[in-house]
């Protein structure tokens, strides 16, 4: 009997489960995950279950696994995957027999070395008890510091300034997000965030925590002081890769080939930990929720033999406020920005590209063209300028033929 | 209310068009699928976006806020983040109106 061994059992793993089942494989199916819940989605612990607005979102409902017949040990970490015996090690000793394996461990969040990071009432956000604590800790604060402003910040601070809290941000680059969108579309998420309230400082960063045994204030490498009821960290996430170490070859997070293959033999890796070798964009690692969930799917159908490539043109969401964020495809350079219409009334679409070539689209409440744009990512397009600056032109018309078309 | 409904003209939503109809305190979509109408609740369950303002690609329609998407003939979610089905409606095409089948809330 062939047995499929899942090592992490967030949205990725869970999704392999299920397509596995919904493809009709009904041999063993084993989800191993580290967090007691079933598995659940984590863009909530930033916005409507941190505002108190809703539960959590469950992946599967929590009997799925039993009735489908998938052994699933939540609350048991994984500790190896030992290519020679061909068994994923668990803590305790338990050794678990594989034919293949999908690793799915996700990423967890960098620790910076700043004193005092222990402090009581210093946070961060990754994990559903993350969220519980920092409501909580709004509850009964009124003043908040973070330290970082990706989209976790950003999201926690629309979150916070929704419950009414002062929010202070410290950020290193000049803007919101500037690694990722860079400057000018990163003054957009500023603008959006200073017309809520929120204090930004940038180009400085978190020095130390201070606290008589709770956290107090910030001290900055600038030398400001910024006090607070409670802070919370997020500048960034990092591969969880341990079970790999010895064996599965690392080098930021898990290399994958194409179809999701690493380079040993019936080892597979998906989402946040998988650094991916795309076909547009080369080797990537991305830390979203979509790529999690379609890579899950992808990696299900390959386990039983598709064989496919996986080139999904990469795409995810952020709600800040009431702004709709979306973004495709990936770019760490451009050469040319184009911009549909208008950066100031936060309705527009950038489009970034290099040579001509569309890399990404980034929007704020023009919900239609990120979605859109997603074929011409993946097939390369170099789009004519006008069509892009035209806020009537629909980029359905420029999709390349599809190839399922009957 | 109950029973048919008018929520517009006949022939109002042409093949491959969405359109969204205010009904009391209830949105409702309407989908032409070559020529085939379909009437759904215009609430994504994902984050109550108009489904009506996504993209109809076949009997699938694709929520523009967050991407989940929809058949519109079952109303079953087929990708998330929704998860859970958007209700449907009957719906036809009588004495120059388009109506829809309302039942109890």
């Amino acid at each position: 009997v062939t047995a499929f061994v899942i090592v992490g059992a967030g949205l990725g793993g869970a999704t392999v489960a299920g397509t596995l089942r919904e493809e009709g494989f009904d041999g063993e199916v084993v989800l191993i995950g580290a967090e007691p819940m079933p598995p659940y989605e984590r863009p909530p612990l930033s916005k409507e279950y941190l505002r108190g607005e809703s539960g959590h979102h469950f992946v599967r409902p929590a009997e799925w696994y039993e009735e489908q017949g998938v052994d699933a040990r939540f609350g048991v970490r994984a500790e190896h995957v030992n290519l020679t015996d061909r068994v994923v090690e668990l803590t305790g000793g338990e050794r678990v027999p594989f034919d293949q394996v999908v690793i799915a461990t996700g990423a967890r969040n960098r620790r910076p070395k700043i004193e005092g990071l222990e402090l009581e009432g210093v946070y961060d956000l990754r994990f559903a008890p993350d969220s519980d604590a920092i409501r909580e800790a709004a509850r009964n604060g009124s003043k908040a510091v973070l330290v970082g402003m990706g989209f976790i910040g950003a999201e926690v601070a629309a979150s916070l300034r929704h419950l009414g809290l002062d929010v202070t941000v410290v950020e290193f680059f000049g803007t919101p997000l500037e690694r990722v969108l860079g400057p000018e579309l990163g003054g957009a998420i500023e603008a959006l965030h200073r017309d809520h309230g929120v204090e930004m400082i940038f180009r400085d960063g978190a020095e130390r925590f201070e606290g008589d045994g709770r956290f107090e204030a910030v001290l900055t490498k600038e030398g400001r002081r910024i006090e607070g009821d409670f802070a919370i960290v997020g500048v960034g996430v990092e591969p969880v890769t341990e079970v790999a170490e010895g064996g599965v070859p690392v080098d930021d997070g898990i290399p994958v080939d194409a179809t999701l293959r690493t380079a040993a033999e019936g080892v597979w890796a998906i989402g946040d930990v998988a650094r991916h070798d795309h076909p547009v964009f080369g080797p990537i690692r991305v830390e979203h929720f979509d790529n999690a969930s379609k890579m899950g799917e992808h990696v299900g159908r390959n386990l039983l033999g598709a064989d496919a490539v996986f080139d999904d043109a990469h795409w995810f969401w952020s709600d800040q406020y009431d702004a709709n964020i979306q973004m495709a495809g990936y770019a760490t350079e451009w050469d040319d920005m184009i911009v549909r219409g208008s950066i100031e009334e936060r309705s527009f679409s950038a489009f970034l590209l290099k040579g001509g070539q569309l890399l990404s689209t980034f929007s704020m409440n023009r919900k239609f063209d990120v979605r859109r744009s997603m074929p011409l990512i993946a097939s390369k397009a170099h789009p004519d300028r006008a069509v892009l600056e035209d806020p009537e032109f629909d980029l359905r018309e420029l999709h390349p033929p599809k190839e399922d078309a009957s | 209310m109950a029973g048919w409904v008018k929520v517009g003209p006949a022939g109002g939503v042409g093949p491959g068009e969405m359109q969204s109809f205010g009904i009391e305190d209830r949105q409702v979509a309407v989908a032409n699928v070559e020529g085939d109408l379909h009437a759904f609740d215009d609430v994504c369950t994902h984050q109550q976006c108009s489904l009506a303002e996504g993209d109809l690609d076949g009997t699938v329609v694709e929520c523009p806020c967050h991407g989940s998407q929809f058949d519109v003939t079952s109303g079953e979610a087929v990708q998330g983040p929704a998860t859970d089905p958007v209700g449907v409606f009957e719906i036809r095409e009588q004495d120059g109106e388009l109506q829809v089948l309302l039942t109890e809330e």
